[in-house]
């Protein structure tokens, strides 16, 4: 049976939710207060991007606390009147079975046009004379529609949570379903989904269901399955190619994006042109389409995009003249789309430490990269007192002091010698 | 020893402190005596004095509280035309208070500014000639646009001679109390060249391992600072080894931060230390000029330099089939 994964690793309780520790912290302290009489303000109004948890965190909180949750979202008629019906909920403040109730109000935005006419001032009008607490859900509070509800409530900003956050989320839900995923390839989707937890383990559940491990090949493999076809397809007409025509034929025939074309025929040029003379022809044709591609950037004269075809797709395919058939040789997946994926990271790391120089030494933090922080690094590998010096001095974190001195041991002796402090 | 950055703690505070540039350093002081200065370009190598003379004569001629009148942006950190119409202009503009009528504003490594940015500043650098004189910092002043040239007073710094590192380095030596062998300076000498901030940088590093410094030590040093290895690459390629030589290329750029001007020149240099004949290092200097350009022209770094790594796999495939 099919089970989404954002339901089935919903958190169960509110500390489980990602991030927004004082959004949560908000909405805890504003539900408690209740317990002493009925608060200044009866709603409370939650918002911020798709997908972070704002749902998930008043339905977890309602479970903590036991409270029966009362709900209408976008798919339920909100006309004046829908709303008024189910509003009258909120003015009993016990359940039938003397529970305790919360009402909810999700996706307000959807209320739109003549059909949820007077719905936001029913849900006033139901703030007004609520007896529980009611949480009102919208992507924007700040909607001009809104300029009278938000007075009534209290306002809650959820914001996205750090990649770092939704890696550990996928992780819990990784480790919960007996998957051993790749750092990298976590993080890949991390970032792909835009912070959005939702779509995050939607993503994961796409890749991963079925695996016992996931690793950053299998993730971009999979990513890009629908192209992966098309790409083998077109590289083999490249590489194949008995004539121009056929060569340039691939393109059309599929529905590839050119740049990232260009990385496939680029990384595999080499291994099916193994004869230098032929390589260098390849190479040098690849350069060129690289040249056109330069041009249109900076024209915007996207004529010129045939040129750049032409180039990396029969440049190559003519390039091949000397070398031997070698029967089958597989194509490989670019190593450069990897290597920005992995390097992302370090080279952010490398700028904010070059920032660090910077304000200390006169040079451009583009500059105290390339010539200052390689001998740095040696210094933190050979003088712990000294890089301790360095460090403060620079100012740096137990992150960047991490990054540059490399072994944990040697960490430990930098940040001994700084008295414990960073 | 004390531990910060050498190369910053013993920069020089005042022009009579700085030991080179001799020409440069009389001419500058005697601007701080007319306490007026023309705007100015500094132009030449790293390491050479540029900005701490810039530094020195802001010191001199207002002295104490010299950082007042003073503002440093690097082009290479805020190059767009933006930062000259705000932060330049708000600079300029404003008058000094004081002795001294003008502020001084130092444009750092000028020549990475766009050419919007150089034109933007143009007009400023006319408008407010009266409240600010600019001092433009930069390797080559043939990339500074020639109306801006043409308003400034060109300095051209050269490399330290041999004695004048020497002597340097042997005042920081003193300070921090460094065992030094003649032949671990000599080295130093001989890796760095005459760039000052590079050799004070290797001293130091070879100094924190703590042993006396003999040549074999500031070797190791600069072999672990410079990992990226350009004759290593070239010598892969010419063995046939195209796809080992690219992956280098790619740590070099991705990993290391390496700027393809920069690799490209060292391919330059080591062609013509590479043991091939003549006539080819001549055809590969035609490539890699070829490639230089397009790198100029803005293409994409990696594929450029691969499309050259391949001309040097089918070069030494040539030179092995005796072509």
């Amino acid at each position: 049976m099919y089970t989404a994964w954002t339901e089935k690793h919903k958190p169960r309780t509110i500390s489980e939710v990602v991030g927004n520790e004082e959004a949560t912290q908000k909405l805890i302290n504003w539900i408690n207060s209740w317990n002493k009489g009925i608060p200044k303000k009866r709603a409370a109004f939650l918002y911020g991007p798709p997908g972070i948890g704002k749902t998930v965190a008043v339905e977890a909180l309602a479970s903590d606390l036991k409270m029966e949750l009362v709900e209408k979202n976008a798919s339920d008629h909100r006309t004046a009147e829908a709303v008024q019906r189910f509003a009258g909920l909120a003015s009993q403040y016990a359940t039938l079975f003397g529970g305790k109730r919360m009402i909810l109000f999700d996706e307000l935005d959807g209320i739109t046009g003549t059909e949820d006419r007077g719905g936001v001032r029913a849900v006033i009008e139901a703030i007004k004379t609520a007896r529980c607490p009611v949480v009102i859900i919208a992507n924007n509070a700040y909607d001009p529609r809104f300029s009278t509800l938000r007075k009534y409530c209290l306002l809650i900003e959820f914001k996205k949570p750090t990649i770092l956050q939704v890696m550990k989320r996928l992780k819990e839900v990784c480790a919960s379903e007996g998957i051993m995923a790749d750092e990298s390839a976590l993080r890949l989707i991390a970032e792909r989904s835009g912070r959005d937890v939702r779509s995050a383990i939607n993503d994961l559940q796409a890749l991963a269901q079925g695996r016992r491990i996931l690793t950053y090949e299998n993730m971009t493999w999979l990513a890009e399955r629908d192209r992966k076809e098309a790409i083998f397809q077109v590289l083999r007409s490249i590489f194949y190619a008995r004539d121009c025509e056929e060569a340039k034929r691939a393109i059309d025939a599929a529905d590839v994006d050119p740049d990232m074309l260009f990385q496939w025929v680029y990384e595999n040029a080499p291994y099916q042109l193994t004869d230098p003379r032929d390589l260098t022809k390849a190479m040098e044709a690849l350069a060129k389409a690289d040249v056109y591609r330069g041009r249109i950037r900076a024209t915007q004269d996207w004529k010129l995009l045939r040129y750049m075809l032409d180039l990396m797709t029969a440049g190559v395919a003519m390039s091949r003249q000397r070398t031997k058939p070698s029967g089958w040789v597989p194509f490989r997946f670019p190593e450069r789309v990897r290597w920005l994926a992995h390097t992302k990271q370090e080279r952010q790391m490398q700028s904010l430490i070059g920032m660090k120089i910077r304000r200390r030494m006169h040079v451009s933090s583009v500059r105290a990269v390339k010539e200052i922080l390689p001998y740095i690094r040696v210094i933190f590998e050979d003088n712990t007192e000294m890089a301790a010096g360095i460090a403060k001095w620079l100012d740096l974190d137990e992150d960047m002091i991490r990054y540059i001195a490399g072994s944990e041991g040697q960490v430990k002796a930098i940040v001994k010698n700084l008295g414990g402090q960073v | 020893m004390s531990f910060e950055m050498w190369a910053e703690k013993y920069r020089p505070k005042s022009l009579d402190e700085m030991v080179n540039q001799k020409e440069i350093v009389e001419r500058l002081k005697s601007f701080v005596k007319a306490r007026n200065i023309p705007h100015c370009i500094f132009a030449g190598p790293p390491g050479t004095g540029k900005t701490t003379g810039a530094l020195c004569l802001a010191h001199d001629l207002y002295s104490e509280g010299y950082r007042e009148h003073l503002m440093e942006l690097n082009a290479s950190d805020e190059r767009g035309i933006n930062v000259v119409r705000e932060t330049v202009k708000t600079f300029a503009r404003t008058r000094s208070i004081g002795e001294i009528p003008f502020k001084i504003m130092i444009l750092d490594e000028a020549d990475n500014m766009t050419g919007d940015a150089q034109q933007a500043l143009r007009r400023t650098m006319e408008r407010f000639t009266e409240t600010c004189r600019f001092i433009l910092i930069c390797n080559y002043s043939g990339k500074i646009i020639e109306p801006i040239q043409s308003r400034c007073a060109p300095f051209r710094f050269t490399y330290l001679s041999k004695e004048d590192q020497y002597a340097y380095l042997h005042h920081i030596i003193q300070r921090e109390n460094v065992k030094m062998l003649d032949e671990g300076l000599d080295a130093i000498f001989e890796v760095c060249g005459g760039d000052l901030r590079r050799a004070i940088n290797t001293l130091q590093a070879a100094a924190s391992g703590g042993k006396p410094i003999e040549a074999e030590t500031v070797y190791s040093v600069v072999g672990r600072a410079n990992p990226a290895d350009v004759r290593e690459m070239i010598g892969l390629a010419m063995k046939g080894n195209f796809v080992s030589a690219r992956e280098k290329l790619r740590e070099m750029i991705l990993k290391y931060g390496l700027a393809g001007s920069d690799i490209i020149r060292q391919i330059h240099i080591e062609i013509f230390r590479f043991n091939i004949p003549d006539q080819w290092k001549i055809r590969l200097a035609d490539a890699i000029g070829e490639i230089d350009f397009r790198l100029v022209q803005g293409a994409d770094e990696e594929v450029q330099l691969s499309a050259l790594l391949a001309r040097l796999t089918e070069a030494g495939y040539e030179m092995k089939r005796g072509v």
